[in-house]
């Protein structure tokens, strides 16, 4: 991006703060990078495209055939988009994962979110990579180091409360209260992105509100179910010979 | 040898559980990259994220986004990176598919951040072709596999059939999988 002079900094603050939200969005979009290859202005490679999601190859990858994911809204961070689109992203972020390894010769695959520019955020429209790896390819190489057992604890403590109130658990009565509160249950077939999607999708609310629509506390469960769920060995899914091959490199 | 993953769902280890629920876990493991980091295990062992049953994915990275949000809160970062690292090239260190939550701060050097490589074109167009060639096999053959996957919640007795044979003639909205590989280019 060309870098503006102090006036035209100050007049553009100006000019933004007398915005309307809807301007303010539109300006935005035609700021934004890949709110232009979602509406085709930009030439993409595009590998998957579907109501929410669009996704392309990355001209600039970290590896040969990353892909990016890209929500078809303009959300600058994470914590605006609803959970259903989350949710969806996560499913084409697996696709995509599944068609690196099938063809591309690759034996393993990041699936890779940056929020904030510390994290390594560049674009500001939230999206997802997938990027494929090779063994010894040198990306996102970092050791693993072992945590001191009271550090640990006070991770847990710093963070146990506020991850509650986002999940909507009661703080006062911690562990027993915890198991059933958060079921995804199937009677209702699939709580996922088509069955409510004009709703959650297009309003970036906050979002204690719309983590309500996919995961419902009211859903209790009784813990006796997980059992059978957590013990089959036989759903394990047929998958195909490479995607075997991978995973039984652990073995 | 034991699954160190499935050793922290029957919690026969010291990771610190923060949630669970009947099908998944939020832990601080004692192995990590950078202290702070949280995990999100689906209790059930699924090796590579290709076999997790896409509802159960779903659950696991909203789970994940609620956590990124509860460290930004809490743990005084400027950041996080949701990674699943998938296969051992991918750098995954456990057989068990798990999504890593990791604080991120200014200049904390942490090796997640790569070097764009600007791809020639017909490198750019070799890929895509190898990308769309298997995409165009995928759906001549089977509708995607995933689907497949979908019996998470009653896998055994009662419903055997019904999950997995749903997705594929009905309009319900397991099967959006489907209409969107129809819709591919």
């Amino acid at each position: 991006m060309p870098e503006m002079t102090e006036e035209q900094r100050k007049a553009l603050e100006e000019k933004i703060k007398n915005m309307s939200p809807e301007q303010l969005a539109e300006l935005q979009k035609q700021q934004c990078i890949f709110c232009q290859i979602i509406s085709k202005k930009i030439p993409s490679k595009i590998i998957h495209e579907d109501e929410h999601s669009l996704s392309i190859l990355d001209i600039n990858p970290a590896a040969k055939g990353h892909i990016l994911i890209l929500p078809k809204i303009h959300y600058a961070i994470m914590p605006q988009l609803p959970d259903p689109l989350i949710g969806h992203l996560f499913i084409i972020a697996q696709q995509m994962s599944q068609l690196q390894l099938r063809s591309l010769k690759v034996s393993g695959t990041n699936i890779f979110i940056a929020n904030g520019l510390a994290a390594g955020q560049r674009a500001q429209h939230f999206l997802i990579h997938v990027i494929p790896r090779k063994e010894g390819d040198n990306l996102l190489g970092a050791e693993e180091k072992l945590l001191d057992k009271t550090y640990q604890q006070n991770i847990a403590q710093a963070i146990q409360g506020r991850l509650n109130e986002l999940l909507g658990i009661p703080n006062q009565t911690p562990q027993e209260s915890l198991p059933e509160s958060l079921e995804l249950s199937s009677p209702p077939p699939t709580p996922s992105i088509p069955a409510q999607p004009e709703q959650p999708l297009s309003s970036p609310s906050p979002l204690p509100q719309t983590s309500a629509q996919s995961i419902s506390p009211k859903k209790i469960k009784k813990p006796k179910e997980s059992s059978p769920e957590e013990s089959e060995p036989s759903t394990r899914p047929k998958e195909s010979v490479s995607l075997d091959d991978i995973a039984n490199l652990f073995k | 040898m034991k699954c160190d993953y499935c050793e922290i769902v029957e919690q026969k280890t010291n990771a610190s559980i923060l949630y669970e629920d009947s099908d998944t876990l939020i832990v601080v493991k004692d192995m990590v990259l950078t202290p702070g980091q949280i995990t999100v295990i689906p209790k059930q062992h699924f090796t590579i994220v290709e076999m997790i049953p896409p509802k159960l994915l779903q659950k696991c990275s909203l789970l994940a986004n609620k956590v990124s949000i509860a460290s930004f809160d809490t743990l005084g970062i400027q950041g996080t990176n949701i990674i699943i690292q998938n296969g051992l090239a991918g750098g995954q260190k456990v057989p068990h598919v798990a999504l890593e939550i990791i604080p991120r701060k200014e200049n904390d050097t942490l090796p997640l951040q790569w070097q764009p490589k600007p791809l020639s074109e017909v490198d750019l167009e070799t890929t895509f072709t190898a990308l769309q060639d298997e995409l165009k096999r995928e759906h001549k053959q089977q509708p995607a596999t995933p689907e497949e996957n979908s019996q998470l919640q009653q896998p055994s007795s009662e419903s055997t059939s019904q999950p997995s044979s749903k997705p594929k003639e009905s309009p319900a909205p397991d099967s959006y999988l489907l209409k969107s590989l129809k819709r591919l280019p």
